[in-house]
């Protein structure tokens, strides 16, 4: 009787119908794909700016393309709150080693640490891509991400052997994504068609 | 009769058990809203897979009940309905839960 309740599987479910539309898969290969881009320009910072713009984007195709086919949820407020401090924990360390590095070249020479991590860092990058891809499929329950966390690492160490530029693996990566989020918005878009007239709306049936 | 009474004896939990929650179709309503802060009539309709009439029926009487709190409202200039669980809703749930893992914990294998 109680296995008729089982509240985790259906926030899962909840979880996984709402973000079955690739949207989240798009604004982060475009995140990736735009990192990649401005790294052959030498100007990597601006993947910073199309971050800010990707995820605007993503809110707008939401509305667009998400709520008048299966509608709007507003998730618990425990689970948002996960989510944004997931998200403002892997930009802190990220800031943080960032300021340390900064620190310690400043007070004189270049720290080992940081040496090893340069001579290393398709592995650094990697590893932190494919974390940040887990910490993400962690917090929003898409199994997907933890696929996508499998593939940065796995490109990023044939990297580390291949002796390619890094911008090569941004792109490849991005691609890849982008191409499975496409798939996956063309095939939600097919399965759900948009409600006509008013969202979410009771109409005429409640009479 | 004696047979009834007996029954209730063995079993005294299931007699207090919310009706207005234990409908299997209002359970899965009750169970969807519990997991959110607030969703939206198709977003239910779509998790639920119940009929718009079926759906609307059952929130209104859980919305009677006093369980579930029913907005509406006007977003972009088209009509939305707003559902969400009132402070009651969740305790009962809460307590339906109890009640139910209790009547299942006393039954033999």
């Amino acid at each position: 009787m109680t296995e008729g309740i089982n509240l985790k599987e259906i926030e899962r479910k909840v979880y996984t119908s709402y973000h079955q539309d690739g949207l989240i898969d798009i604004a982060i290969a475009l995140i990736v794909l735009a990192f990649g881009i401005m790294m052959i320009f030498d100007m990597a910072w601006m993947g910073g700016v199309f971050a800010v713009v990707g995820m605007s984007l993503y809110v707008a195709a939401k509305k667009t393309l998400t709520v008048p086919r299966i509608g709007f949820v507003k998730f618990a407020t425990h689970r948002v709150k996960a989510m944004q401090t997931m998200v403002i924990g892997v930009l802190s360390l990220f800031m943080l080693l960032g300021i340390v590095a900064f620190m310690q070249t400043e007070g004189g020479g270049t720290p080992a640490w940081l040496l090893f991590a340069i001579e290393n860092h398709m592995l650094v990058i990697g590893v932190s891509i494919s974390a940040s891809f887990c910490a993400a499929g962690y917090t929003f329950r898409i199994n997907r991400m933890y696929g996508y966390a499998l593939l940065a690492l796995a490109m990023f160490v044939a990297g580390h052997f291949l002796y390619y530029p890094l911008y090569y693996y941004m792109i490849l990566l991005g691609s890849l994504i982008l191409l499975s989020g496409l798939a996956m918005l063309i095939s939600f878009v097919r399965r759900n068609p948009p409600t006509t007239g008013s969202i979410g709306d009771r109409g005429n049936e409640e009479q | 009769m004696k047979s009834n009474e007996a029954k209730d004896d063995e079993l005294p939990s299931i007699s207090k058990l919310d009706k207005t929650i234990h409908e299997p179709a209002r359970l899965m309503i009750m169970a969807h809203l519990f997991v959110v802060e607030s969703a939206d009539f198709l977003f239910l309709q779509r998790q639920t897979q119940m009929t718009p009439g079926n759906l609307s029926a059952h929130l209104s009487k859980l919305e009677d009940a006093g369980y579930v709190e029913i907005t509406k409202e006007f977003i972009e200039r088209k009509p939305h309905t707003a559902l969400a669980l009132t402070k009651k809703g969740r305790d009962a749930f809460r307590q339906y839960r109890r009640d139910i893992k209790q009547i299942a914990d006393k039954l033999p294998e």
